[in-house]
């Protein structure tokens, strides 16, 4: 799974979810795509199995680049705990996503392989995505 | 590649207020400079331009209230969601001027068994004459074994069209495949996952 691998601050506040992607918005390595509709914290473990659908879906070749990297921990409180005491222990890694990020890109499948893998992906995703692919005046 | 005329008006008023009912009515804010003249602002029709720009390096014969002038899009702002132009920056360019554009690479044929093709460089700079910019430099990998590597040097050129591109830069890489490849990525990232676990530190 994807965590950095040594951090300067174990705690940090929670990212703005408001706005669009200001940038990765499109397809920069492969042919096809998968770009976020809607804001999300992603996390680590989501970016892991959707990859894992992607890549046992399309079996042998194929090259899959994830776009995104998760490197802000996300705290939790303990259940049923008193509130103040300071701040929870780090729970998860995020990735804080925006409308029009292109989080995961694929390359050398035929399209509609690429598609099915990628709707499979989907599915693990917290949020709305589409397929998107390769134009040439994209470029 | 041949020219798209396109229709503009000047544009007299300016931000953002003006620039979104601009785009209101159909249309693009658009600004077109180059050869050391001034900036001209303008409009441009909006379902034609995203048309026209479809297609990589296409170029535009922008016609001002009657004065015509031969332009190529520099930079194009898109929304990153909705299928909009937002902005267009135009560059005057002349007839038979040469201009330093990226040309997209297009592969066509089916590599030998159990390869995969890697496209390493999606487009390659060519410096070409304006009124013949090349669509696409096709690549053919026809029955290439793994380990073919097709450098930029390699490209057969449209004529008149200079690489500026490294003649070095790889540009289609043909590997071969391994059968447990998805296994083995996975014991590679839980591998790094408790690695990283290990090493996390203040």
């Amino acid at each position: 799974m994807l965590i950095p691998r040594r951090v300067k601050h174990r705690k940090q506040h929670h990212p703005d979810r408001h706005g669009m992607s200001k940038g990765g918005n499109e397809i920069a390595f492969g042919e096809f795509g998968i770009q976020a509709l809607e804001p999300t914290y992603l996390t680590n473990r989501q970016i892991e199995a959707a990859r894992i659908a992607m890549t046992r879906y399309i079996k042998r070749g194929g090259k899959v680049w994830i776009n995104v990297f998760p490197d802000r921990p996300i705290t939790k409180k303990p259940a049923e705990t008193r509130m103040g005491s300071g701040k929870g222990s780090p729970e998860w890694w995020i990735v804080n996503v925006k409308p029009g990020r292109v989080l995961f890109e694929l390359a050398g499948v035929p399209e509609p392989v690429a598609r099915e893998a990628m709707r499979l992906a989907m599915h693990k995703l917290p949020m709305k995505c589409r397929f998107v692919r390769r134009e040439g005046g994209d470029i | 590649m041949s020219e798209i005329k396109l229709a503009a008006e000047r544009r007299t008023s300016f931000g953002k207020g003006a620039a979104r009912k601009v785009r209101r009515d159909n249309k693009i804010p658009a600004v077109l400079y180059g050869h050391g003249t001034d900036p001209v602002h303008i409009t441009l029709p909006a379902h034609e331009t995203a048309l026209a720009l479809k297609a990589a390096n296409a170029l535009l014969s922008i016609d001002i209230q009657g004065t015509s002038q031969l332009a190529l899009a520099k930079d194009v702002q898109r929304d990153p969601i909705r299928p909009i132009i937002e902005h267009i920056d135009l560059v005057i360019v002349r007839r038979g001027e040469k201009v330093t554009v990226d040309v997209p690479v297009h592969v066509e044929g089916d590599a030998g068994p159990d390869t995969i093709v890697n496209i390493e460089q999606n487009t390659i700079e060519l410096l070409v004459e304006a009124t013949n910019i090349p669509v696409a430099i096709v690549v053919s990998v026809e029955d290439l074994a793994a380990g073919t590597q097709i450098k930029a040097g390699e490209l057969t050129m449209p004529e008149g069209a200079v690489l500026v591109t490294d003649e070095d830069a790889l540009v289609v890489n043909i590997t071969g495949l391994s059968a447990e490849e998805p296994e083995a990525e996975l014991e590679v990232s839980e591998a790094d996952s408790a690695e990283a676990a290990a090493t996390e530190s203040e």
